[in-house]
């Protein structure tokens, strides 16, 4: 760590978040390393710990002897205040070198409400914002993650952006800097360099078109050697895919502080309104024994206490049940748990969560999305009452007595009746609660509600997405039927929602917003305490720029999106179909189990879905 | 046999600034990769059997941390330092380590006294001195001590038992002092700050002993125990 932040440390709030020195932690040699990667989180070490991307980087980079990677993450306001106050710069956690002493500085794009962070990053390590005024010997700022694939509102504050996953192409990265470096390549000469390299994405040689009305047109490459559209990478081989042995073990208490196994990326239920379902495909599976020997190496050289089976719908695994009942029986006499990050919304899940929950069964939480079956098909989250039922009353008769549910307000053809479904489906899983409840605790029922946010490259890109006004009537609609003894009703402000919806689907001009909304002192926007609305709206007006142009306005089908460069090699035109069966009311089955629904991932990037072998566990 | 081994362990300067909560969960998690064979409670919630003595404030240091870990396998005390120590990170570290007697008094019950070494930048050993002096004088200090419950007056003169090895270092002050720890008798650092006229985040304070006072006598909770 920067010996400057000693004095601090006894000022600040859980002060072991900047002090380093955590077993596992890579310390090398400075002074040998050709490429010094700063790998920035835009939040707090608390939260930023928990990134496995990260950590897999972490583990790629620091596995070669010419290149090392560190770990920087935003200070909280208490230390930022102190730093800008002793005019100490922001330095990365094991070397304590300064940002601007690397090669490359890597922020990860999680979602929307970080960008403000990434700004004030930059600022207290003395990095210019702005790709066009940074030069020379500073560092190159490169972003990925699932925000790339927007990535426009911040194209003008980063250099270069790397589209999909990330174990391959940082070698490529590295060996290119490094030969950069050591030919003494202009900066320029370096990003044309990389720009050739498939996924990457060089926004400052492109140039957006607007018309009359201020509506995108195109995004034009600035030189002839520029690729018009990026693809995204993508890891064919999973299993031979190296994994980190060791994780950094934090001192102070992080989100999802623990073992983290892969076991399998991508997800092709294909839920209309879900970005990482896209983004992320194909489906890949890793097999048990892999898994198995990943595990128990990381849980030597951590000493964690719980494993997670982590992906984006871990119960879809096709050995899922005996991977997790071997698991617990080789890890449980050790005090070891095993713990999945969600569960499948059926009588299986259920079955899963007993396995894991013996003992203590306090609350399942399951997201049927959506009030009512129609509007469950409408985007197409293949849930039926059937499974919800099964579902609840099982979880009752096993003997937990909290049900959580998440549910979404604001998707396309709902109605009143769809809220009204949420309404019934809260009261008639307390009803199930007291009729097959085997806990003495009194049922209870946990309804969130978010507020829809159209992202893009899904076919719910183009929609409008409901005015504030209109989530916050149907908000009360729920609060007013929701007021029942048993049932809790919570909801996210729907200011948050609606910025993550101009941001997702922003173009450049959205930059100067966020560069103003920082300068009046925004950040940490996904912190509600710390959320200020009311500046982000004068940061809007001041540039005379209308953010409900961004959010509520309905895109023609065939309108120029800002992000239809940036591919995660999605065919259009199924999002175009599958826009429209949403109307219908058609669902599209998951093509891991039924016929290919040519969403055109697997011929374009020339991949396909790999699964385990054995049959589905159902 | 009885399966206990009460060890002493310090906190360094890299671990400083650990919480209790986070000490108990670095302690554990090297544990487990040092392959210790801890029991478990029994019950709903297994918790692995490891009692620790009174939590040290964040930001202070230590020589003299105890534990008591109960294992579910035989494993001597010399072995028990080895392993363990191999796989705390740095600034934890094992001094000494032995087999409990059976119905040995908890650590918590035994102790109620500490000795600590304060460092104070800035201050003169004749100013630390001749405040002990004012001090030794007066038969009570109160001060407001806030609570979960609220504020309440308490009289903490009779907390502070002595103080010795006043000298002067690096330009300010170092002393030791015995002072009450526990349930009944114990000192805040901000309140032995308040009594001495110091601020206890400028000050490097490390805690050098644990003890069980019995009039003026000091047993620590590890060899001479009296």
């Amino acid at each position: 760590m920067d010996k400057r932040l000693l004095p601090l440390l006894p000022l600040v709030a859980k002060p072991a978040r900047y002090t380093n020195q955590e077993v596992n932690a890579q310390h090398k040699n400075w002074a040998e390393i050709d490429v010094k990667i700063a790998l920035a989180f835009p939040d707090i070490y608390d939260v930023g710990m928990a990134h496995l991307g990260y950590k897999i980087l972490y583990a790629v980079i620091n596995g070669r002897k010419d290149a090392l990677a560190e770990r920087v993450y935003a200070p909280w306001t208490d230390m930022q205040a102190l730093m800008e106050e002793q005019e100490i710069p922001l330095t990365a956690l094991e070397s304590g070198q300064e940002l601007t002493s690397f090669d490359l500085v890597g922020f990860t794009l999680q979602h929307e409400l970080s960008y403000t962070n990434i700004l004030k990053m930059l600022d207290l390590a003395r990095i210019p914002r702005r790709s066009r005024e940074r030069s020379g010997m500073q560092p190159l700022i490169m972003a990925g993650g699932p925000s790339a694939f927007n990535v426009e509102p911040l194209a003008d504050f980063l250099d270069f952006v790397v589209l999909g996953e990330g174990e391959e192409i940082i070698h490529e990265i590295i060996d290119l800097v490094k030969q950069g470096k050591a030919e003494g390549a202009s900066r320029d000469d370096l990003l044309e360099q990389l720009a050739q390299v498939e996924g990457i994405y060089v926004p400052k040689f492109y140039k957006p078109v607007y018309d009359q009305d201020g509506r995108f047109l195109s995004l034009e490459p600035l030189r002839p050697d520029i690729p018009r559209e990026i693809t995204k990478r993508v890891i064919k081989d999973f299993n031979s895919l190296p994994y980190p042995e060791e994780f950094v073990v934090p001192y102070v208490e992080v989100v999802h502080d623990r073992v983290m196994a892969e076991i399998m990326r991508g997800c092709t239920r294909g839920c209309r309104f879900c970005q990482a379902g896209i983004i992320y495909r194909p489906v890949r599976e890793r097999e048990p024994e892999v898994l198995k020997e990943q595990i128990a190496r990381l849980v030597e050289s951590t000493g964690y206490e719980v494993i997670s089976l982590s992906s984006l719908s871990s119960g879809d695994y096709g050995r899922i049940g005996p991977l997790v009942r071997e698991l617990i029986e080789q890890y449980q006499p050790c005090g070891i748990s095993v713990s999945l990050p969600s569960l499948r919304l059926d009588s299986f899940g259920v079955e899963l969560a007993q396995d894991i929950q013996k003992a203590r069964k306090t609350g399942l939480t399951f997201a049927p999305e959506a009030g009512t079956q129609r509007l469950r098909d409408v985007i197409n989250k293949n849930v039926s009452d059937q499974d919800l039922m099964d579902a609840v009353q099982g979880a009752f008769s096993a003997g937990w007595s909290r049900i959580k549910l998440y549910f979404m307000i604001g998707l396309p053809t709902e109605t009143e009746e769809d809220l009204q479904g949420i309404v019934d489906l809260a009261h008639k899983v307390l009803a199930w609660g007291r009729e097959f409840r085997t806990s003495h605790r009194r049922p209870e029922v946990s309804i969130s509600v978010a507020s829809f946010v159209p992202k893009p490259h899904t076919p719910f890109q183009w929609m409008a997405q409901d005015t504030m006004e209109t989530l916050r009537a149907k908000q009360n609609y729920l609060k007013e039927r929701l007021r029942h003894p048993g049932i809790h009703f919570s909801y996210p402000r729907v200011e948050e929602s609606f910025l993550e919806a101009v941001f997702a689907r922003g173009d450049r001009r959205l930059a100067a917003v966020i560069e103003r909304a920082a300068d009046l002192g925004c950040q940490f926007d996904s912190w509600t305490d710390r959320f200020r609305f009311d500046l982000w709206m004068e940061a809007f007006s001041d540039l005379g720029i209308d953010p409900k142009f961004y959010a509520n306005r309905e895109r023609d089908l065939f309108e120029p999106l800002p992000w239809s460069h940036l591919s995660p090699g999605i065919d259009a035109d199924f999002l175009r179909r599958e826009w429209e069966l949403a109307q219908e009311g058609t669902t599209t089955p998951d093509c891991r189990w039924d016929v290919c629904s040519r969403c055109g991932v697997c011929p374009g990037l020339r991949t396909a879905n790999s699964l385990v072998r054995g049959e589905r566990s159902e | 046999m009885n399966n206990v081994i009460r060890f002493q362990f310090t906190k360094g300067e890299e671990v400083r600034y650990l919480s209790h909560l986070d000490l108990l969960r670095t302690m554990e998690r090297a544990g487990r990769r040092a392959g210790l064979p801890i029991a478990f409670s029994q019950g709903f919630t297994a918790r692995p059997l490891m009692s620790f003595s009174f939590p040290l404030p964040v930001g202070v240091l230590s020589e003299a941390e105890y534990a008591d870990f109960t294992f579910a396998a035989e494993l001597g005390p010399e072995e028990f330092v080895q392993r363990y120590n191999e796989h705390l990170p740095p600034g934890l570290q094992i001094v000494y380590a032995a087999r409990l007697p059976e119905k040995t008094e908890s650590l918590q019950s035994w102790i109620n006294a500490a000795s600590w070494r304060v460092s104070l930048p800035g201050t003169s050993p004749e100013q630390v001195e001749e405040r002990w002096r004012q001090l030794q004088a007066v038969d009570s200090f109160v001060v407001n001590r806030e609570t979960k419950k609220g504020s309440r007056e308490v009289d903490i003169r009779p907390f502070v038992y002595d103080i010795f090895q006043v000298e002067s270092y690096q330009g300010g002050t170092v002393f030791s002092c015995r002072c009450g720890l526990g349930t009944e008798s114990n000192l805040r650092m901000e309140e032995l700050g308040e009594l001495l006229g110091f601020s206890h985040l400028e000050a490097t304070v490390t805690r050098t002993g644990q003890f069980k006072k019995v009039g003026n006598s000091y047993f620590p909770p590890l060899g001479n125990r009296g």
